[in-house]
């Protein structure tokens, strides 16, 4: 209360009532009342009236008892409020029957005033039914001489029987005298609220729903609002029942038990169960069916017991029942124990451990593939990737021997052998998948793009069409098809074949249907105009790079398309008057990283067509994009591995916003690659302490991918299709963790120079094949000029480092990142080194 | 996730016929317009347990804790629903 406020009543204190001008008590205590002072407010004009009686003062005193005794009711003080209610009455004349005087009667139960009260003949007649029907429950419950006094005419009285005989009649399962008794009691009765009462607790063991609605046509309060509350609660729908439990009484919970029929042995049980709430920590439910294990059926108990176990943490190993488990569910427990603590190494070998346990049956089979899939999964969601990395794909390839009825793993596994480059191995898979689900459309589509990937236009456009007769509308497919003739156009284009190469755009234009397709579409005529010296060609190419919509993205598929079909990109760009002179706008640096992310990766051509734009875009970067902006076009180079541009924009991030992880992290993959060996010790150090920093900022894939260049994952850089210690035998040995090394030399070029030793060259060709794709060991090859130990040496150098050397004329198309991309095709080796290898 | 046998009520033995019948009748009965949330609880119990596969993938990679619901699932078997007993429903009518 305020200073102010507290004020009449430190004046009013000052002076003793009794000796103070009645004008001026007056005035206080109207002042005291309508300031909710009611205690003030009673005592001063209990003054006034004793001096006299005027009817202003015995108003203003009834209400200040009115208020107080509310005051106190709100309290909780139903005892206290009765008292001041019955003084009101006393001192002001005021009745008593009225307000809220029998709702905190039935809240005290005071049951002999309330009969007394009913035995008042001026009781009004609202008040008297009022009362009666709050009394009417009590009546069913009190023995006969409960309520003395009552009148003999009391309605009260005079429907007991009935409702007597309704009560009785259900309690023993006579729904037809049920019926007849309810309707002996009449409408306006007090206890009309016992017939839906007694209608839903009939209906409760028939007709549960019907049930529901009468139970929830009824009015919440009356002198039935306990049962009705009980029964509000045992009609909820599923187990909501049980939970409802906890807000009922004792009595009520045995009363919704008696309904739902519940033994009483199993009664303590749920009663603790409705306590827990609806998500209980697993440890106290376990602990509370631990308790009550006997009133639980044995099996479900073990089943429920067997779910709660990976809960418990640290208990885990000490509780006898884990203990008691077979091997193979202690190992599943385990396992999915060290998942939700996130020691992952530590599930993976739990896994692995019962794994070789199923081995052992044959009918096991699918549980192994089972579990080889969710390790896959598993170390994905660990790293944040969406991608497969190897581990995860000799996972999906090994269940596959398990079960290979699966669509989706042998998809997954084709689509990897595909972004390999490993053709000959995803035709194999593909022609099995082909077998087993010939009306799929989703593997005639991974048809179409292993056709694709072998420049196998026409086979691929033949497979698309099969795609469509199965699903007519698949936007994907008529994208692929329209695409397979663009690339078949462009080799026309190349072989100098126009005719050919205009017959494929036109096969082209009923399958391309957006803007970007159909300005590809035109640009392409323009150089097939070109070929043809047609006059019309520059014009051509004006149009089709402002159907891009934007100018910097135009010349960028003007400069790629020209660089694919083996023009002259520079001298097609000026033809067609595109400005490489002026700095672009913000909109058109993030329209091309659009653009550079629609482009395959290990696109050949890529390189050649950013050149003419590289000046501009780094003029660019000073450009003040909106946070989001900068770092999509930064994601967007470092995806092409463009690390000139992505270090020059990551640094023009870093000054505007320093310190943010991911600049940071996208400024030293830019400057230093990906290799861990690359990074100097001081650039990982900071980076380690930038790791939290991203995770204070909820940046977790930034997190992830730092802790990933920090600690390279022993992934499938080195590891060989053919390697028994991991895949050889049934399962990799996962106890301690996942090392591919096996425990050799931690230093890799010792590592690499002991594969040679031990599994000889072809190891270590088939490794950098794996990894870095057979185009770069021919490449090598070449560069080598025939020199075995020199191109061995030179491989050496290059799986240390984690890249091809720059020296490679086609570094960027050799990265291990296992994404689809166009078959690259091996250049023939030189005469003079064709016996040289195995190859 | 609740455990999707329970949602659609089928015992862990039931077969792809079962379990396909218990969730028609149960999205014919809780239609997405109607109950869209019952109707998603409905669905992602079929999706888990819907072919051999999701079955055994459920009973081997499955985290979720069990609910009081699951444990008074598996007690419900033992359940005789009758009259209520009238002391019970005397005690309830008058108490305070």
């Amino acid at each position: 209360m305020s200073r102010k406020a507290k004020q009449p009543k430190a004046q009013a204190k000052s002076l003793a009532p009794h000796v103070r001008e009645s004008a001026a008590l007056a005035a206080d205590a109207a002042a005291a009342l309508g300031a909710s002072r009611y205690k003030d407010a009673t005592e001063l004009y209990k003054e006034l009236v004793k001096r006299e009686s005027r009817p202003d003062w015995v108003e203003g005193l009834a209400a200040s008892y009115a208020g107080r005794a509310h005051e106190l009711a709100d309290k909780g003080m139903i005892k206290e409020a009765l008292v001041l209610w019955r003084n009101r009455t006393q001192l002001c004349g005021k009745p008593l029957a009225e307000g809220p005087y029998l709702g905190w009667l039935l809240q005290a139960g005071e049951q002999g005033e309330m009969s007394r009260l009913l035995a008042d003949a001026s009781l009004p007649d609202a008040a008297r039914a009022e009362l009666e029907m709050h009394l009417a429950a009590a009546m069913l419950a009190a023995p006969a001489n409960a309520l003395p006094g009552l009148p003999a005419d009391s309605a009260l009285l005079r429907h007991l029987p009935a409702a007597q005989a309704a009560l009785a009649a259900y309690c023993r399962g006579d729904f037809a005298a049920l019926e007849a008794q309810l309707s002996a009691i009449p409408f306006r009765s007090p206890y009309r609220d016992l017939k839906p009462l007694l209608k839903a607790l009939a209906l409760l063991q028939s007709d549960v729903e019907a049930a529901r609605t009468a139970i929830a046509r009824l009015s919440v309060g009356g002198g039935f609002e306990r049962l009705a509350a009980a029964l509000r609660a045992a009609v909820l729908p599923d187990g909501g029942w049980l939970a409802a439990l906890s807000d009922l009484d004792e009595g009520s919970q045995q009363l919704v038990l008696d309904i739902k029929g519940c033994p009483n042995a199993v009664r303590p049980l749920l009663l603790e169960l409705a306590k827990l709430g609806d998500a209980p920590v697993a440890a106290l439910l376990f602990d509370v069916l631990t308790r009550h294990r006997r009133s639980i059926p044995a099996n479900a108990f073990a089943e429920l017991c067997l779910r709660l176990l990976p809960h418990l943490g640290k208990r885990l190993k000490s509780n006898a029942d884990f203990r008691k488990l077979p091997q193979e569910q202690r190992l599943h427990v385990l396992a999915l124990a060290d998942e939700l603590q996130g020691t992952l190494e530590s599930a993976n070998a739990h896994w692995g451990e019962m794994m070789e346990l199923l081995s052992a049956h044959p009918d096991q089979k699918l549980r192994i593939a089972l579990i080889l899939r969710h390790l896959a999964a598993l170390g994905r969601r660990n790293r944040m990737e969406e991608g497969v990395d190897g581990g995860a794909f000799e996972y999906l390839k090994r269940s596959l021997e398990f079960d290979p009825e699966d669509r989706d793993a042998t998809l997954t596994v084709i689509g990897v052998l595909r972004s390999d480059n490993d053709l000959v191995q995803a035709r194999a898979y593909l022609d099995k998948a082909l077998l087993r689900f010939p009306k799929d459309a989703k593997v005639l589509l991974e048809a179409v793009e292993v056709a694709l990937a072998g420049k196998a236009f026409k086979k691929a456009v033949g497979l698309a069409k099969q795609v469509l007769e199965l699903d007519p509308i698949n936007p994907q497919v008529r994208g692929l098809i329209g695409q397979a003739l663009f690339s078949h156009a462009r080799k026309q284009i190349k072989a100098h074949n126009p005719v050919a190469a205009r017959k494929e755009l036109d096969a082209a234009e009923e399958w391309l249907k957006s803007p970007t397709e159909r300005a590809m579409l035109k640009l392409l005529r323009a150089l097939v105009a070109e070929e043809q010296r047609d006059a019309g060609h520059p014009l051509l190419l004006r149009e089709a790079m402002a159907d891009f919509g934007v100018p910097l993205v135009g010349a960028f598929h003007l400069l790629l398309e020209a660089g694919k079909v083996g023009s002259n990109p520079k001298a097609l760009l000026l033809k067609a008057e595109g400005n490489l002179a002026s700095t672009p706008s913000t909109d058109a640096v993030v329209a091309l990283a659009h653009a550079l992310n629609a482009v395959p990766e290990g696109e050949k051509a890529l390189g050649a067509a950013l050149e003419p734009l590289r000046a501009m875009l780094k003029r660019a970067a000073k450009l003040k994009f909106a946070e989001a902006d900068h770092l999509l076009v930064c994601e967007a180079l470092q995806r092409i591995e463009e690390d000139e541009l992505l270090a020059v924009y990551a640094k023009a991030a870093l000054k505007r916003w320093p310190g943010r992880p991911v600049f940071i992290y996208l400024d030293v993959v830019a400057r230093y690659g990906s290799c861990y060996y690359d990074i100097p010790d001081r650039v990982l150090y900071m980076l380690d302490d930038i790791v939290d920093d991203a995770r204070a900022q909820g940046d977790h894939r930034t997190a992830a991918r730092i802790r990933a260049l920090l600690s390279p994952p022993p992934d499938d850089d080195f590891m060989d299709d053919d390697d028994d210690e991991l895949f050889g035998m049934p399962f990799p040995d996962m106890k301690g963790g996942f090392d591919p090394f096996g425990g050799l030399p931690a230093d890799p070029r010792t590592m690499l120079e002991l594969v040679v030793a031990m599994e000889g060259e072809k190891a270590l060709f088939e490794m950098v094949r794996q990894t870095l794709g057979k185009k770069v060991l021919d490449d090598l090859k070449k560069q080598s000029g025939g020199n075995k130990p020199d191109f061995i040496g030179r491989l050496i150098d290059m799986l240390v480092k984690g890249a091809p050397p720059n020296y490679l004329p086609d570094a960027d198309a050799a990265s291990p990142v296992k994404r689809p991309q166009p078959r690259k095709l091996p250049a023939p080796a030189p005469e003079n080194q064709k016996e040289l290898f195995d190859e | 996730m609740s455990d999707p046998y329970r949602v659609l009520g089928v015992p862990v033995t039931a077969d792809d016929q079962a379990i396909r019948a218990a969730y028609l009748a149960l999205i014919r009965d809780c239609p997405p317009e109607r109950d869209r949330r019952r109707f998603e609880r409905v669905r992602t119990a079929y999706e888990a347990i819907a072919g051999a596969r999701g079955r055994l993938a459920h009973a081997l990679f499955d985290k979720t804790v069990p609910t009081p619901e699951d444990v008074l699932a598996a007690l419900e078997a033992d359940f005789k629903p009758h009259p209520v007993d009238e002391r019970h429903l005397r005690r309830v009518l008058g108490a305070k």
